[in-house]
């Protein structure tokens, strides 16, 4: 139990009575990358709600642990204490509340008083250099009126700014133009090299190699119908940048046949 | 008929009337003045602005004010909460008693008085003439503009109080007012009159504070006249009392007249915030916006009637009305009744109005982040309101019902815990 990394075992969940998920195992140790890749509607995002705490995703059976602790029956904000991270594929609006408020709110909640104003100004500005954004962003409403990118950029601006022990992408690079996935790309790799950010264990969640390029992956997994159905080395994104997953899925339906 | 010094006469009635002049002198309206409101007070109706809605719990209707020691006995000694910058004193800016006003400033009070206000048509400013009890004059002559807010202030210390305050601003000045209403603990009735009258091209900025005591009964008729290419904000934070009744009217009398209105109330315990907005287009030009945010928590009630006139004269009229409505707890009730009226045919009006919870996906999207629920919750609704309190002028006033909203969110999730 006291085995660290984030470890996910027998996953299975529904949403509105269907059964998404239906039994993942995967374990994210300490500073590796992982690329979870598949097609729409293999329950990639399933996942991601299911380990952050989504009140209208039922786990029915199985374990997520973080360092040991197990998340599942935590609520949501008790997950990311723990040092759990997800970076949201369509990011709620929350009128009202500037960008500035919403990250000290948030850095306060995780990490209560460990950075004075003046450090955690100088670290947000650091940040926004890193990502190519203007300083008039932090005081926009989250999300509010926010293109595609700018979205993203503000759950990465997020992730850097909590440091969490492990991060979930969930589809970062859909709907990203080059210069958004490269600031994406650029953002990660910084904080992976930064004083905090050794440690950090990452799922990348996509359904495109293309991010894989920007940052590297150490294991890729396939999934596909609630199952992770191939795992293996950086190679396997190739694999399905040259042939998609028609293949996998042929070689799974023989495999089970 | 009039009563023994010392012994209080209760209810608004004649007699009643008959004593505070016998006791405190005419003051600055006039004895005949005075009994003539009263005489329509009595006779007007309570207007009904919804027909067919659900019965109040607070209904003006049955306001019973039999047993209201109408003023007191013992005069307060000079309710000072005004102030004037040495700045605006020099450069012109007049605040007064209405009594010293008269004295004083007899030509410039009487031009004003009653210019914005017609109180012969509404129940409760006749009532808040003939009780008139406090009385500030605020007159900025032409061409002034002062920096700093001018604040006049009531607090409310007996039964009853009865505020009046006219505000003159010459042409092409420019300055900021607060209105600050308050009470002692106690059920204070609150009954007033604001007149607002704005020359051309001036810029007036008027922002009232209502936090009145939690048993307190606020009754508040504001009008303001607008000339030409003249600019009048009005910012309302209905925040106090158990029950209030608020209503402003704006008429753009001029070409180019604008008028901003904005409303923030929050119902909270069995609060009943009822606010009333109506702005008349009366001339060609003339340009409106209202923004309206509430919340209602416990078994607060709220209700919210937008009017926008655009009489037939107003060729090229603009004006647009949000109203939008927060339900924090299954016992309070928002009603949000938006109604146009456009006589002129080259106008542009909007209105929208919506009343809703906090969506589950933005609570969700907080507590990924590590905020806890409550907190999230109490972070989103403040939220919800900042279009509307980012308009009112200064820091220091936002951040002030900032705190007062804030506090009542918290105090619902302690109740609800």
């Amino acid at each position: 139990m006291s085995e660290r990394g984030l470890r996910i075992s027998d996953l299975q969940a529904s949403v509105e009575g269907k059964h998404i998920l239906k039994g993942i195992d995967l374990a994210v140790s300490p500073g590796s990358v992982h690329a979870l890749m598949g097609p729409n509607g293999s329950g990639k995002s399933t996942l991601a709600f299911s380990m952050a705490g989504h009140p209208s995703y039922a786990v029915t059976s199985g374990s997520v642990t973080l360092d040991g602790e197990e998340l599942i029956g935590l609520a949501p904000d008790k997950r990311a204490k723990a040092g759990l991270f997800l970076s949201f594929q369509y990011p709620a609006a929350i009128p009202g509340v500037s960008v500035a408020n919403f990250i000290r709110t948030a850095r306060q909640a995780v990490r209560p008083d460990d950075l004075t104003p003046a450090k955690f100004r100088a670290m947000i500005f650091d940040k926004l250099d890193t990502l190519d954004m203007d300083a008039a962003f932090l005081s926009r409403y989250v999300n509010d009126g926010f293109s595609g990118g700018e979205k993203k950029r503000l759950e990465m601006l997020q992730l850097a700014m909590l440091a969490p022990k492990y991060a979930v992408l969930d589809e970062t690079d859909s709907g990203l133009d080059v210069d958004a996935l490269k600031a994406v790309g650029k953002s990660v790799n910084a904080l992976r090299e930064s004083e905090g950010g050794k440690e950090i264990g990452f799922l990348i969640i996509t359904h495109y190699p293309r991010i894989l390029q920007h940052i590297a992956a150490d294991h890729v997994h396939i999934m596909m119908d609630g199952r992770i159905v191939k795992s293996g080395g950086p190679e396997l994104a190739n694999v399905i940048e040259r042939e998609g997953y028609d293949k996998i899925r042929e070689e799974v339906a023989a495999s089970v046949g | 008929m009039s009563a023994s010094l010392g012994i209080p006469v209760r209810g608004v009635s004649r007699a009643a009337l008959d004593a505070l002049l016998a006791h405190l002198g005419e003051g600055s309206v006039s004895a005949a003045a005075r009994y003539d409101a009263l005489a329509r007070y009595e006779e007007l109706p309570v207007r009904s602005v919804v027909r067919g809605g659900r019965g109040w719990k607070h209904d003006l209707a049955k306001l019973d004010l039999s047993e209201l020691a109408a003023f007191p006995l013992e005069p307060d000694p000079e309710i000072d909460l005004e102030s004037l910058s040495p700045a605006a004193r020099r450069a012109g800016v007049t605040i007064e008693r209405f009594s010293r006003a008269r004295e004083r400033h007899r030509a410039a009070f009487e031009r004003a008085f009653g210019a914005a206000l017609d109180t012969r048509d509404d129940k409760f400013a006749s009532l808040a003439l003939a009780f008139q009890s406090h009385g500030t004059f605020i007159d900025v002559p032409s061409g002034i503009s002062i920096d700093e807010p001018l604040v006049i202030g009531y607090e409310a210390r007996h039964e009853a109080l009865f505020p009046y305050t006219l505000v003159s601003v010459g042409a092409a000045a420019s300055v900021t007012i607060f209105e600050r209403l308050a009470s002692v603990a106690g059920a204070a009735f609150v009954c007033g009159v604001v007149e607002l009258i704005v020359d051309e091209r001036a810029k007036v900025t008027y922002a009232v504070e209502q936090r009145t005591s939690p048993d307190a009964r606020v009754i508040m008729t504001r009008r303001a006249t607008v000339a030409a290419n003249a600019e009048l904000n009005v910012d309302f934070a209905e925040l106090g009392a158990k029950h209030t009744v608020s209503r402003f009217r704006a008429v753009l009398r001029a070409p180019g007249a604008h008028a901003g209105t904005t409303a923030v109330f929050f119902s909270d315990g069995d609060q009943h915030v009822d606010i009333e907005t109506e702005t008349i287009h009366a001339a060609g030009n003339t340009t409106s916006d209202v923004i309206v945010r509430s919340a209602g928590t416990g078994r607060g009630q709220g209700r919210y009637v937008g009017n926008i006139k655009i009489l037939p004269e107003a060729h090229g009229a603009n004006a647009s009305l949000r109203d939008d409505a927060l339900l924090l707890s299954k016992g309070a009730h928002i009603d949000s009744i938006p109604a146009l009226e456009i006589a002129a045919n080259d106008v542009k009006a909007f209105h929208g109005a919506t009343v809703g919870a906090i969506s589950d996906e933005e609570l969700f999207y907080a507590e990924s982040r590590g905020i806890e629920r409550s907190q999230a919750e109490r972070m989103i609704a403040v939220g919800f309101f900042e279009p509307a309190v980012s308009r009112f002028p200064t820091d220091a006033l936002r951040d002030e019902i900032r705190l007062v909203l804030e506090n009542k969110i918290s105090s619902k999730a302690e109740a609800g815990a």
